[in-house]
């Protein structure tokens, strides 16, 4: 057995298991995610598509990036921050698992 | 043509005068308008600065890196994501407001130093990645040994390539960001990421193949 792989924590299980989808690269989430966002917080009914999904759920990083861009484009919607993250969790409920 | 050219140029003064300057939120004609785009741009670094505050803001790894560290990377964040902007607007097709399109530059480069700053202060756990971490992790780590868990320690050994192997527990076990990762191994974010993806495709047939999982993954249900 790989000795590193003995630490595993049921959390960190979790997050190798996590369904990462069509594949997405982070190069490409970038590009989309300022329409994404705007999608979400204009509260359309599909905001994103299965890939730009599968990547947040599996990428900690763009999906920290991702959020903090909702909520500064929200401000500029004026919407407010808690409808931002009730729109980002209900838009990645159906791939969600725990990142961190 | 040739005889009215004189004209033209007699009138082109009172005709410039007479144009209304680009509409405040019409960055992109601003930010090209010769007389506009000195303006523009200072308002740019601006909405970029805000950003990048924004970013840091809510990162927990930039709470120990002092105030002053923390400025240098706001600032240096803006200047980098402004040049960004700049070289880019011919990219800009409108699909979201402009200052959406716009923050997100001053984030990504916020976001990669602030996790590259903090990790090193952390350079012996970087180094210390290669080696056996079994008694380290402490007795939590065995605690909820359930057979997935289990199973799910044999697919990393044995459904895992080396590197597929290394970045996923790096990634996801040992909590290294991935452009802390990319920076150490002289890689970058799209590859690590296109890595773990792989990785976790593996591990999800492997544990599927194995009466573990239900499903393997989505990709393969759409393809
Ligand atoms: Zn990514």
């Amino acid at each position: 057995m790989n000795e590193r792989a003995r630490g595993l924590t049921p959390a960190a299980a979790e997050r190798l298991l996590v369904d990462p989808g069509p594949y997405l690269s982070c190069d490409d989430c970038f590009e989309q995610v300022d329409a994404r966002v705007e999608a979400l917080l204009s509260g359309a009914s599909e905001p994103l598509t299965p890939e730009f999904r599968g990547h947040l759920v599996g990428c900690a990083a763009c999906l920290d990036e991702a959020w903090s861009l909702a909520e500064l484009a929200a401000q500029d919607a004026g919407v407010d921050r808690a409808s931002v993250r009730a729109r980002f969790e209900q838009a990645l409920e159906p791939d969600r698992r725990p990142l961190a | 043509m040739d005889e009215v050219e004189p004209v033209a140029i007699v009138n082109r003064s009172p005709v410039v005068a007479q144009m209304p300057p680009p509409p405040v939120d019409d960055w992109v004609s601003r930010l090209r308008d010769d007389v506009h785009r000195h303006e523009a741009t200072r308002e740019l670094h601006q909405l970029m600065l805000r950003a990048a505050r924004h970013q840091i803001a809510r990162m927990p790894e930039g709470r120990d890196l002092g105030w002053a560290r923390r400025e240098e990377i706001v600032h240096a964040a803006a200047d980098e994501a402004t040049s960004s902007v700049l070289s880019r607007l011919g990219r800009f097709e409108g699909r979201s407001r402009f200052t959406t399109w716009a923050y997100k530059f001053a984030i990504l480069q916020t976001a990669v130093e602030v996790r590259r700053s903090a990790w090193r202060q952390r350079e012996t756990d970087l180094e210390a990645l290669g080696e056996p971490v079994s008694d380290a992790t402490g007795p939590e780590a065995y605690a909820e040994s359930s057979d997935l868990t289990r199973a799910m320690r044999e697919a990393i050994d044995h459904a895992l390539t080396d590197h597929q192997r290394h970045v996923a527990i790096a990634l996801l076990v040992e909590g290294v960001p991935i452009d802390v990762l990319a920076e150490r191994l002289g890689s970058t974010r799209n590859s690590l990421y296109k890595t773990l993806h792989d990785a976790r495709v593996r591990l999800r047939d492997d544990l599927t193949t194995r009466g573990y999982l239900g499903f393997a993954t989505s990709e393969e249900a759409v393809s």
